[in-house]
């Protein structure tokens, strides 16, 4: 057959990427996903504009309401944008049984791993892609011109690796699982006992800083204008975690030089905490640890899952 | 002529449970094969070995002349598989299907668009090509599963219980698609619990039994090896003591019986001799109303191989 000539790498590679990008776009959780996503997009745009004309009162322009809303995601929805378009991807086919027909074409399990995980970026970019134009031309709409949109592609690809923090557990959980389940209840157990526990960690100890190296949203420190004697005026918030690396690009490409200090609740007098002063750090350390710690996530759990997806074998 | 399979000394374990076990399997190339043995003898285990799925525990693997040893995606670039009860991506229609599949296997967009629609039409699916596979009888899935086997016009084919799930006609189709593809000039290597399947497609056996081949031939000295002479059983106008002598005379005769007009020959050979049997009675004198040569099937002559001590392994 002459397509012995053809069949090269990247002609198999593409098909996989096609193979799993069309199961993206075509299962439910996802498409509901959007749905939800673009919903609570439209309502954060629309609600103040209702709650001005109730009160009477005319919406204030903000010009930088898009650069610092993003697409308005935020860390449980790129959890949950993870967890609904990996979950199924290794772990679902071993489940249906689609894993052994796949697994004996000519495409080996790296490139399926591969191909899989392109998909889902994909998928994952093309979605925020959406959901960013169309928070900027809302936000254009009700909030007026807007400044620095030209820095939305940072915000984009930012948004789309702290998502692979979470798409590379997921993959990791289900490869391990070989179950879509645990890997989704997995991964919601790792995402909740961070979340909860993150606040309270960097409110209340000295050991804050181990947040910076554990994923979701870390530890919070403020941008200038904050002081022990003002914790209730802060300046520009900034979370040091992995969820925050495209906040944390735009702020680095607005405020360059800027340091980031960290504080903790001290004694309380009377009504009011005392906020005691950690540490202060440069803010492009705060971006540098942030990428490299969701980079050494991404890696060691993709590492994980192509391992043991390359181990597998499949008795069903 | 090559061997298209070739295992030596397979073992494939489960934990403790050791469900190959050295097997030796040689499978001529341009013959269709068939792999009988009963539930858990291991046939599906061997299948999945020889198409990457499960890792060997001992032995050696070969397929087309080719070592397989860990994922070796270019050797599946000639053979086509298909599993038992195969299942598809429900997400995808049937012609979707095909297409992915057909550029995981290198094939250019002519080649898709000339094969897909003829695969599609010769397993009776062209009418929901669209469909998503998870709209899909079972019965109609199995037929998908061997559309993609067939799709890169594969040197081998491996068919792990074609049959399973279609209806009698579905059956019947599927054995003329097998016999079809064997004279493409592939092989074909299936396996199968119907045992008049393979008896009426199949050139070749193997029998397996709790994971051990115990014989591997061609169909015909398979059954020969096991059940030994056949008998024929002819009818006569009128019994005659002189037919029944002269039949008797005849070298490859062992026994002859009669009940009233109906003699009962058992012969040394199983060769057919039916026309020298002819030729003995009408010269003593006898009309023969009918005549069959009567041999084991293949499914007396299995239920004979696995009930044996010890596996029953022929020599």
């Amino acid at each position: 057959m002459s397509s012995k000539e053809s069949s090269s790498w990247k002609t198999r590679f593409w098909a996989v990427v096609r193979y799993e990008l069309l199961w993206n776009i075509r299962k439910k959780k996802f498409l509901g996903m959007v749905i939800v996503a673009f919903i609570l997009a439209t309502l954060s745009l629309s609600l103040p504009v209702l709650l001005s004309n109730m009160i009477g009162q005319p919406l204030k322009q903000n010009p930088d309401y898009v650069i610092s809303t993003g697409a308005g995601i935020g860390g449980l929805g790129m959890f949950l944008f993870a967890v609904v378009v990996v979950m199924n991807s290794i772990s679902g086919e071993f489940e249906s049984g689609t894993i052994v027909p796949l697994l004996t074409k000519p495409v080996s399990r790296t490139m399926v791993f591969l191909g899989k995980l392109l998909a889902a970026f994909i998928t994952l970019l093309s979605v925020y892609a959406v959901l960013f134009i169309y928070m900027a031309v809302g936000g254009t709409i009700v909030y007026g011109p807007q400044n620095n949109l030209h820095l939305l592609p940072l915000t984009l690809l930012g948004t789309t690796l702290s998502t692979f923090v979470w798409v590379a557990i997921v993959l990791a959980i289900g490869n391990m699982s070989k179950s879509s389940l645990i890997a989704a209840l997995g991964t919601f157990g790792i995402f909740i006992a961070l979340t909860i526990s993150s606040p309270i960690i960097s409110m209340f100890t000295d050991q804050a800083w181990v947040l910076n190296y554990v994923p979701g949203s870390g530890m919070t420190g403020y941008i200038n204008g904050t002081t022990p004697q003002t914790p209730y005026t802060p300046g520009i918030a900034v979370a040091t975690g992995t969820d925050n690396i495209a906040t944390n690009l735009i702020n680095y490409v607005l405020y360059p030089s800027s340091n980031v200090t960290f504080f903790k609740i001290g004694t309380l007098r009377g009504q009011t905490p005392q906020m005691v002063e950690l540490y202060t750090e440069p803010l492009s350390t705060v971006l540098a640890r942030s990428m490299l710690v969701a980079l050494g996530f991404i890696i060691l759990f993709l590492s994980i899952s192509w391992y043991t997806f390359k181990r597998a074998q499949i008795l069903e | 002529m090559g061997l298209a399979i070739e295992t030596i000394g397979l073992v494939k374990r489960y934990g403790s449970l050791t469900a190959v076990n050295r097997l030796n399997l040689k499978v001529e190339k341009n013959t269709i094969h068939g792999f009988l043995g009963p539930n858990g003898a291991g046939k599906t285990t061997t299948i999945k070995v020889l198409v990457g799925l499960l890792r060997p525990d001992e032995g050696t693997v070969k397929l087309l002349g080719q070592e397989v040893h860990g994922d070796m995606p270019d050797v599946r670039l000639r053979v086509g598989y298909m599993p038992e009860l195969p299942k598809f991506p429900k997400h995808l229609r049937g012609w979707e299907l095909l297409d992915i599949y057909g550029r995981m296997y290198g094939m250019t967009k002519q080649e898709r668009m000339e094969q897909i629609p003829k695969l599609l039409d010769m397993v009776g699916l062209k009418e929901r090509e669209k469909d998503f596979v998870g709209k899909y009888s079972k019965g109609m899935q199995q037929r998908l599963g061997i559309a993609q086997a067939l799709l890169n016009e594969p040197e081998l084919v491996i068919l792990d219980e074609p049959s399973l799930g279609l209806d009698p006609v579905g059956m019947v189709e599927v054995r003329e698609l097998i016999k079809e593809v064997a004279k493409e000039g592939r092989t074909v290597f299936l396996s199968s619990h119907l045992l008049f399947e393979v008896e009426q497609i199949c050139s070749h056996v193997t029998i397996i039994h709790k994971g051990e081949s115990l014989i591997s031939d061609t169909l015909h000295n398979v059954s020969s090896k096991l059940s030994g002479p056949a008998t024929v059983q002819v009818e006569l106008a009128k019994s005659s003591d002189a037919v029944v002598e002269a039949v008797r005379q005849l070298p490859f005769v062992s026994n002859i019986t009669q009940d009233g007009n109906m003699l009962t020959i058992e012969l040394k050979t199983r060769d057919n001799v039916r026309a020298q049997i002819s030729q003995e009675i009408t010269k003593a004198g006898g009309v023969i109303v009918s005549m069959s040569l009567k041999g084991q099937t293949l499914e007396e002559v299995f239920m004979q191989f696995i009930t044996k001590p010890q596996g029953g392994k022929a020599e």
